[in-house]
C-alpha cells in the first residue's frame, strides 16, 4: 500500500454532465470513494458530498457487483429524490476515501450502514450524507474555492470549539 | 483551485468514467455494468454516471 498522505485532502469541484445552466458549466463538490464488501471492491466512484442528506445512498448495481445480499438488509426506508420515491435497503459495508488525484492504493477506509436503491444509476453512483461521512471526516464545501476539503472529525471542534448549545 | 472540465459532448446516453487528473473521458459505454468492470483497478480511472441528453432536465441533486 502507497503511502499515506495525512488529511486534509483537497478535492476540486467537478463539471456535471448536465447541460448547462444560464449557460454555465454545473460544478458539484465530489470526492472520489471506493465501497469494499468481503474482499470484493468497486473501482474508484465519484461520490457526491450532500450536506442535506441524513445517510449514504447508492446504486443497487453496486450491491449486486459486490455480492451484497440485499434480502438480508438491516432496515429498508423510503425516500424521495428527483421528485420520485425509491426504496432503500440499508447494509453495513466499507467505504474508502481516495484523495482527488485518484491513486487507487491510497485511502481511508471505515465502516457505515448504505443505503442501496433499486434502479437508481444515474449522472453518479454515490450520495455522501450526515450518517456515515459527515460524521466520519470534517468537510468544508466551497464554490468560491472550486474545492472540497476533507479533515479529521476532530477538525471541527479544533477550529471553533465544542458547541454547548 | 481550477477545477476539474469535462467535454462530455459525444457521450449523450453513456455512462462514463474519467482521468481524475485531466477530466478527460477514458471510458464510455451504454452499459454501466461494462464501465464499472473496465474501470475496475485503473489508477486514476473514476466512474462518473451517465451523460443526458440535453432535454433532460436538470436535477438539484444527483436524481
Amino acid at each position: 500500500m502507497a503511502e499515506q498522505q495525512p488529511l486534509p485532502w483537497l478535492f476540486p469541484y467537478r463539471e456535471d454532465p448536465q447541460q448547462t445552466r444560464l449557460g454555465q458549466p454545473i460544478l458539484r463538490p465530489f470526492v472520489q470513494v471506493s465501497l469494499v464488501n468481503g474482499d470484493e471492491s468497486t473501482t474508484m466512484l465519484d461520490g457526491l458530498v450532500d450536506t442535506g442528506a441524513d445517510a449514504i445512498l447508492a446504486s443497487d448495481l453496486l450491491a449486486d457487483y459486490l455480492g451484497v445480499d440485499l434480502a438480508d438488509h438491516e432496515g429498508e426506508t423510503q425516500h424521495a429524490i428527483g421528485g420520485r420515491t425509491h426504496l432503500a435497503r440499508y447494509k453495513t459495508i466499507s467505504l474508502r476515501l481516495h484523495p482527488h488525484d485518484g491513486e487507487i492504493h491510497e485511502y481511508r477506509e471505515w465502516q457505515a450502514q448504505v443505503g442501496f436503491i433499486e434502479d437508481w444509476h444515474s449522472y453518479s453512483f454515490v450520495l455522501l450524507g450526515s450518517v456515515g461521512f459527515l460524521d466520519r471526516f470534517t468537510v468544508s464545501a466551497s464554490r468560491f474555492a472550486q474545492a472540497v476539503a476533507v479533515e479529521e472529525r476532530d477538525a471541527f471542534d479544533q477550529r471553533f470549539g465544542v458547541p454547548t448549545a | 483551485m481550477e477545477p476539474i472540465r469535462t467535454d462530455f459532448r459525444g457521450y449523450e446516453g453513456q455512462y462514463v468514467a474519467i482521468d481524475a487528473r485531466s477530466g478527460e473521458i477514458v471510458i464510455a459505454d451504454k452499459d454501466p455494468r461494462i464501465v464499472l468492470e473496465k474501470a475496475k483497478g485503473r489508477n486514476h480511472v473514476v466512474v462518473r454516471g451517465r451523460v443526458p441528453h440535453a432535454d433532460e432536465p436538470i436535477y438539484v441533486g444527483l436524481g
